[in-house]
């Protein structure tokens, strides 16, 4: 499973696609099964260049009912700095958030292959 | 401290116009993000993980409680109500939108501060001595010459668009505070057999991917001819430095490919061909230091009950020991305020703690505040009477921690927390080893110890000169830790040696203790940390760590 | 054909350009030509007895100025390419070309020629665009006279800060 994700130009915040606009929430985000489909949303996304910035998919693994994200890296983007529970996504709790806490996996971030790859 | 003109201040006014109209063309999209990123990163605007980052210059880490209470007011207008002082001296907001960066930009520019050139390939801020003006053993006050380097490399139009970023370093005391042997070029004051001062100029130190000592190039530069040199340096380098590897491309590289002494011949070939003509007039200069406020020091103020109330209270005698250093005029000390209280984000500070520290300085500390390479900030001038009650105020703010030097007193860069370039985490790392070694009597009795954290092989954290250097690096995914030691960043600058396999994040705290229970049981009368090390090589160490695992 | 703007003076003009840049092996069509560096040192005598047209040299940025040193005198344009706009070697070739081997002609920025390096490259020197973000001469002419004050000596004429601090 896959989602798309990126930093919204604005404010930097991090948003994840839905349906050809975004969402700042992971757990109301699109889950692709489909390969092909993640990447024509990609190809969509990396249209909106006033919107966001560096849209990328991200790998997705089930956790307590939700999808949380393989990638360390990427579940700190999705709930927030790990010595300030109160700041970022996380502070709303609930959970969606829980979920992303308790998830399980490693791998590297592909949007950290993408900011390695452009230097 | 230096008092803008309105030259300086209508060039901050000039830049910030400048930016508010970039942000504008990138929202609307007639700049893409590629050519607005330099631009952008030119005044201090990363992109992290979470939010914007706007890096605030702090030049040669020198404040004033105007400044400071300024700071506060974006923290809580803009941020989340806090900061975080970098290895730079620099400040960073981790909470920033593009949109309101340039209202940010005007409200430093409202109390003469700025984030030019804290980031991109160009000259960044200077950093200086934080006991500037007060340590007992300065030639003289060399951040005169921090802020004629810090206008001279402003919007520089030649050295703007270096092969990668550019730091100086400039200290006037024996005993390094700058860790000036590992910048692109540390300048070393000196008195030549004249009487005049000059600089020992060292170039091609750094860490990163490639670590260096950098060699000295030049034994004695007199202090007049500084500009014209620092202008051979940087054309050799804007020349000749490599632009095909970012990894290759800081001058560091260069003076080693070539050598330094033929690095050393071209830049004098270039300096002969500059000639004084480069240099800046003895009038600005001459300008600049009567810019500076000098704190009006009364001759051997009363102490007051200074030396009764260390002797009775055991707290505020700890904090004399390990956060009081020695000033140039009797009756003052200088105060270290740690920002690594156990357990917090070192080098993190709330607007209200920003505000206590403002207060103090106005009241009790001439007005003057400094922050450090290592993440802490500093009073330079407060009257040993005054003291205790500077320390109470700091305590009730949890700003009194006394570990000035010691073994939690560590420095860790964002790491993964927040920076979009980080493999892993520092400044949870931090925060464990710290609580380990919570106990004060513990860590006195331990000494000096600098442990220090990056979270990638950039070494914001300065690993390479810690002590105990930890890195922090992603095997497929996971967090892990490779531990370096014997690194110094002061005068007896060394980079630090690799100790053995990288760690998993669950076994540092146990490795870094396992070095300290070795070095108590090999240390002889007198050592610190690195004295023993040198003294023992790493095999008791190595033996320590390693010897049980698995 | 790109946009070229002209700076005089403190004034941005668009202009018209009669030269055309010659590949490394292509024929001399005649009139204004923009040769590369090795084809006018290889070729210089031929390039300046040539009659009916003038002679222009593009250095790319690992291209020493030097090279044209006790060659510029009939030389009315040096072109300096940037392959991409963050390369900063062609600010101290232009700096270069007008302080110390006192080039007086047109030094033209080519390349990815963005108006947001106009300042620098007016200071350094240039005194010809071909900008490649489609930016116009007015615009050019705002970004060159951005700030009211400069704080370093350069190759053009602005008194720095120093200099206007002592009355000067």
């Amino acid at each position: 499973m896959k989602a798309l994700t990126a930093n919204r130009l604005s404010d930097g915040e991090v948003v994840f696609w839905k349906a050809g606009a975004w969402v700042e929430r992971l757990a109301e985000a699109d889950v692709f099964d489909d390969d092909a489909l993640a990447t024509e949303a990609e190809t969509r996304a990396k249209g909106q260049p006033t919107i966001v910035i560096d849209p990328y998919l991200i790998e997705l693994v089930e956790s307590a009912g939700f999808w949380a994200p393989v990638s360390y890296r990427e579940r700190i983007r999705a709930l927030g700095p790990t010595n300030h529970e109160h700041h970022g996504k996380q502070a709303e709790g609930g959970g969606a958030v829980e979920a992303l806490r308790q998830a399980n996996g490693a791998a590297r971030s592909s949007g950290r292959v993408n900011l390695i790859r452009r230097k | 401290m230096y008092r803008y003109d309105a030259i300086d201040r209508a060039v901050l006014a000039d830049r910030t116009a400048e930016f508010r109209d970039q942000v504008r063309r990138r929202m609307s999209g007639e700049l893409t993000e590629d050519q607005f990123k330099p631009l952008r990163l030119m005044n201090g605007l990363y992109l992290q993980l979470h939010a914007y980052m706007l890096r605030v210059a702090v030049p040669y880490g020198s404040l004033d409680p105007r400044q400071m209470r300024g700071l506060a007011d974006i923290a809580r207008r803009f941020d989340r109500g806090y900061g975080h002082f970098t290895t730079r001296t620099n400040i960073q907001f981790n909470w920033v939108r593009l949109e309101d960066a340039p209202d940010i930009l005007d409200a430093l520019a409202a109390v003469d501060l700025h984030a030019i050139q804290t980031s991109g390939n160009c000259i960044r801020n200077v950093t200086a001595d934080p006991y500037a003006g007060a340590a007992a053993d300065e030639l003289e006050d060399p951040r005169v010459w921090c802020e004629a380097i810090r206008q001279w490399s402003s919007l520089h139009p030649e050295f703007s668009f270096l092969p990668r970023k550019f730091k100086i370093a400039v200290t006037a005391s024996p005993h390094d505070r700058t860790a000036a042997r590992v910048h692109d070029i540390g300048l070393l004051m000196r008195r030549g057999r004249d009487g005049k001062t000059g600089f020992e100029v060292i170039v091609g130190g750094g860490m990163g991917r490639t670590p260096y000592v950098g060699p000295t190039i030049r034994a004695f530069l007199p202090s007049d001819r500084l500009f014209s040199y620092l202008e051979a340096i940087l054309r050799v380098y804007n020349r000749h430095g490599r632009r095909d590897n970012i990894y290759k491309a800081r001058i560091k590289i260069l003076v080693a490919a070539l050598g330094a002494e033929a690095f050393g011949q071209e830049v004098e070939a270039e300096w002969a061909k500059i000639g004084p003509a480069g240099d800046l007039p003895q009038a600005e200069i001459d300008r600049i230091r009567n810019a500076f406020t000098v704190p009006d020091f009364k001759a051997d103020p009363s102490t007051g009950d200074f030396e009764d109330r260390r002797a009775r209270e055991p707290a505020f005698a700890r904090f004399v020991r390990n956060n009081l250093k020695a000033h140039v005029h009797p009756g003052y000390g200088i105060v270290d305020i740690s920002l690594k209280g156990i357990g917090e984000t070192p080098g993190d500070i709330s607007a209200d703690q920003m505000d206590v520290v403002a207060d103090l300085a106005e009241r009790f500390g001439m007005g003057e505040i400094r922050s450090t390479h290592e993440q802490n900030l500093v009073l330079p001038h407060v009257r040993l009477e005054h003291l205790h009650e500077v320390w109470k105020i700091l305590d009730a703010a949890g700003l009194a921690t006394p570990n000035i030097n010691l073994i939690s007193d560590i420095i860790a860069c964002p790491g993964l927390d927040y920076c979009a370039l980080a493999n892993a985490r520092a400044i949870c790392v931090a925060q464990d080893i710290a609580r380990r070694f919570e106990t004060p009597d513990r860590a006195e009795a331990i000494g000096e110890l600098k442990i220090k954290i990056s979270g990638c092989i950039n070494a914001c954290g300065h690993h390479h000169v810690g002590h105990i250097g930890i890195l922090g690096v992603d095997k497929k995914g996971e967090e892990f830790y490779q531990l370096t030691l014997g690194g110094s960043g002061a005068e007896d600058a060394a980079v630090g040696k690799m100790l053995g396999p990288a760690l998993p994040i669950d076994r540092v705290t146990d490795a870094v203790e396992a070095i300290v229970e070795a070095y108590l049981k090999e240390r002889r009368e007198g050592e610190r940390f690195l004295d023993t090390l040198r003294r023992t090589g790493d095999a008791p160490f190595k033996e320590a760590v390693y010897a049980e695992a698995h | 054909m790109p946009r070229l703007i002209r700076l005089e003076g403190e004034r941005c003009a668009d202009a018209q350009d009669d030269f055309v840049t010659l590949e490394e092996e292509a024929p001399d069509p005649g009139g204004d030509i923009v040769v590369s560096l090795a084809r006018f040192l290889a070729e210089e005598q031929a390039l300046r007895d040539r009659p009916g047209g003038r002679v222009g040299v593009r250095l790319e940025p690992a291209d020493e100025v030097e090279a044209l040193e006790g060659r510029l005198s009939g030389l009315t344009l040096v072109a300096l390419a940037f392959p991409r706009f963050r390369d900063g070697r062609p600010f101290t070739s232009a700096h270069l070309l007008r302080t110390r081997l006192g080039f007086g002609g047109e030094i033209r920025a080519v390349g990815d020629v963005l108006r947001d390096q106009a300042g620098f490259m007016a200071r350094c020197g240039f005194n010809a665009f071909e900008p490649a973000d489609g930016s116009s001469a007015e615009e050019w002419a705002a970004a060159i006279a951005r700030h009211t004050h400069v704080y370093q000596r350069a190759a053009d004429q602005r008194s720095p800060a120093f200099v206007e601090r002592q009355g000067g």
